[in-house]
């Protein structure tokens, strides 16, 4: 019988199959995502569509100025801009949560009474974009203020003006994409989730690899006919298929049932490919220093949930500050979360996340790496 | 004729500690070997650079005459080994484990279902393959940790207990399946706490301590190794003094004592091959109407060359 090991297939198939057999790990990987989608997602600004901030805006006056602003916050495409009678409805509006801000406009604009809460993210999403709002505002009257200031008349000030915002109107639009924040809802939720459970499914999985080490199975595949790095490739490409088919199934079930728009695929799948590959050098890492199988979902998930809050999975970052954000950053989940969500925004493509992708795949060969010396080291022959 | 396995000069030491040393046996195929030992011996240290997990610092391991350290995937393709844990997957079934170790293996894709088939039929699990190995008996799981040896049909099988936790039914199952591979030729390397199984299965065994051989040969040769008589009862009918008196003259016959109104006891060097002798010796006196050779056995000589018995 001529005899030709295929290790890397049966170590993959059999380790594919036992995952199948573990109903609570196919639950937390098939329906807890999804189940974390939805209500984080309703919680947080509603469904996909009706991702704008809710702003409550009382402008009695109706000069010039008043009627710019209001135009130039309606025309946000992050906020939805509610006309109030009185500064009392905004205020309670706000600390009921219905108003993410609000905005009194008194007429002649000689001022402005801008109502958020400081303790909440779309608060200060919204004051962002209204900040944004009247800064344009601003700067047109500045503009204007200027070139009569030259020695035009305020008609020829105003075409001159509306000439130089038109030029500048281009530039304007990419601004408005990008300055708007972060989205909100499931177009938020979704990423952030894929991250979430990519991680942390390889962690709980990493708990068959340790079983495999204390049930002595890899070195009995040793003693095959086979290499050790083929017993190594075979154990690695079981994690990875794991995550990688966790993150394509929130792909295409948030894309399909949530109307979630991803973005560019190419970019997509090559940051859902790297962070993948971070989860599968984690889960190996974890899988090689934990002793007892029962550690793995003891450790691995609840290290998977804090690196996920730091970055921003749990919540939306913007609620996090600074210096949470800075910490985040040491971590896999915000480069992930900064490069899902600016592949989201239209126009964007691979090019626009070289970085993140860059240093994912830096983390990602680090913890292969280092994951898979240990590994081979922790696996020698008992006497 | 090459030998199915063999290694010599075999030596490994971690620091100061020499776990093995200058090792070395020879198995034909078909011949079943035993390697005995107290805990802490050598055994899984020499099995372990037997099957490739650990590299000797001295010696050589030959498999069917291939270099293991020159060429381990051939050297390897012609062992089957059985750990002494149950190496198997608990959540996947009999069968889908031993498709792993098939695999594993390399066995062509079209004959890996038949041979699956065969080895069940051998291990006498056809019928419970396709449940999940963690509803087995301890038994059914060493037969399967046993089975997936055997796919690759290897020329040298390699066992390391397997016989620990099984209940009586499923030992008997594992030797007589043992018993029948070595008859079709297969080459075994057996080591147990059990030295009854030893003695069953094994034509020539080892004994190993402190990490050397102190003994090795036939059953027979190594209880001779003491120089332990066999104990001969018999029990006669007629002038028993007498008798006692002509059966002290028989050659290589070093004591006999009187035990009861009817008995004598023997102490005789190849005691059952004196019994014609010692029924000529008394006749005329005395008549024997029943003898019993009680032998020393392997568990005597065990504890007379390493100072221990088996189970501690």
């Amino acid at each position: 019988m001529t005899l030709r090991p295929r290790p890397v297939a049966a170590l993959v198939a059999a380790n594919l199959r036992r995952h199948t057999r573990d109903r609570t790990g196919l639950f937390f990987m098939v329906v807890m995502p999804f189940v974390s989608i939805l209500f984080v997602g309703m919680a947080f600004g509603g469904g996909a569509g009706s991702s704008r901030l809710p702003v409550g805006v009382v402008a009695p006056g109706s000069d010039a100025v008043t009627a710019a602003l209001l135009a130039e916050l309606r025309e946000h495409p992050d906020l939805e801009v509610r006309p109030l009678e009185a500064a009392e409805d905004v205020r309670s509006g706000v600390r009921a949560g219905s108003l993410a801000a609000g905005l009194v406009i008194s007429p002649g604009a000689g001022r402005l009474d801008l109502v958020v809460t400081q303790t909440n993210g779309s608060g200060l999403a919204a004051r962002g974009a209204i900040d944004g709002a009247v800064a344009k505002v601003a700067a047109v009257l500045e503009a204007t203020r200027a070139v009569v200031a030259a020695g035009a008349t305020p008609e020829q000030a105003a075409g001159y003006v509306r000439r130089a915002q038109a030029e500048s109107g281009r530039v304007g639009v990419t601004g408005s994409a990008t300055g708007g924040g972060d989205p909100r809802g499931f177009a938020y939720t979704a990423p952030a989730n894929l991250l979430l459970f990519t991680f942390i499914n390889s962690m709980a999985v990493a708990a068959a690899l340790v079983e495999s080490r204390r049930l002595g199975m890899l070195q009995r595949a040793l003693t095959a006919p086979v290499r050790r790095r083929s017993v190594l490739l075979g154990e690695a490409l079981s994690r990875l298929f794991v995550a990688l088919a966790q993150a394509a199934l929130i792909v295409v079930v948030s894309a399909l049932a949530f109307g979630v728009s991803w973005g560019d695929p190419l970019g997509v799948a090559a940051v859902v490919g790297v962070f993948a590959l971070v989860a599968t050098g984690a889960a190996l890492l974890v899988g090689t220093l934990l002793r007892s199988p029962d550690q793995a979902p003891a450790i691995g998930p609840p290290l998977g949930v804090v690196l996920g809050m730091l970055g921003g999975c749990l919540w939306p970052r913007e609620s996090s500050g600074e210096v949470l954000n800075a910490i985040g950053h040491l971590f896999p989940h915000a480069w992930g979360m900064d490069a899902l969500l600016t592949l989201a925004e239209p126009g964007t493509g691979l090019d626009a996340v070289l970085p993140q992708l860059g240093v994912l795949a830096g983390m990602a060969a680090l913890l292969l790496v280092t994951s898979l010396v240990l590994f081979s080291r922790r696996t020698p022959a008992r006497t | 004729m090459t030998a199915a396995l063999s290694c010599g000069g075999l030596g490994k030491r971690y620091g100061d500690l020499v776990a093995v040393h200058d090792v070395g046996f020879s198995i034909a195929p078909g011949q079943a070997y035993g390697l005995l030992g107290p805990n802490g011996a050598g055994k899984t240290t020499t099995i372990s650079m037997l099957v490739g997990l650990l590299r000797p610092d001295t010696g050589t391991v030959l498999v069917g005459g291939v270099d293991l350290a020159r060429e381990p995937l051939r050297a390897k393709s012609r062992i089957g080994y059985v750990p002494q844990e149950i190496a198997l997957y608990p959540e996947l079934t009999g069968r889908e484990n031993l498709r792993f170790f098939g695999r594993l293996f390399g066995l062509p894709r079209r004959a890996l279902a038949t041979r699956i088939a065969e080895v069940l039929d051998l291990i006498g699990l056809a019928d419970r393959a396709d449940t999940k190995l963690g509803t087995y008996s301890g038994g059914m799981k060493r037969r399967i940790n046993i089975g997936a040896a055997l796919l690759h049909r290897p020329e040298v099988l390699i066992l390391d207990e397997p016989t620990v936790g099984v209940d009586p039914q499923s030992r008997k199952a594992i030797l007589e399946g043992l018993e029948r591979l070595v008859g079709d030729g297969m080459a075994l390397l057996y080591t147990s706490h059990y030295m009854e199984e030893v003695e069953r299965v094994c034509d020539r065994v080892a004994i190993i301590d402190h990490g050397r051989i102190v003994a090795d040969g036939t059953r027979r040769e190594l209880v001779s190794l003491v120089g332990g008589a066999d104990t001969v009862e018999l029990v006669l009918d007629g002038d028993v003094e007498a008798a006692c008196a002509k059966l002290r003259a028989v050659e290589g016959v070093a004591e006999a004592v009187r035990t009861g109104a009817a008995s004598v006891r023997l102490m005789a060097d190849g005691g059952r091959y004196l019994l014609p002798s010692l029924i000529t010796a008394v006749e005329g006196h005395a008549t024997v109407t029943a003898t019993q050779v009680i032998e020393p056995d392997l568990e005597a000589t065990f504890l007379h060359l390493t100072g221990t018995t088996l189970r501690d």
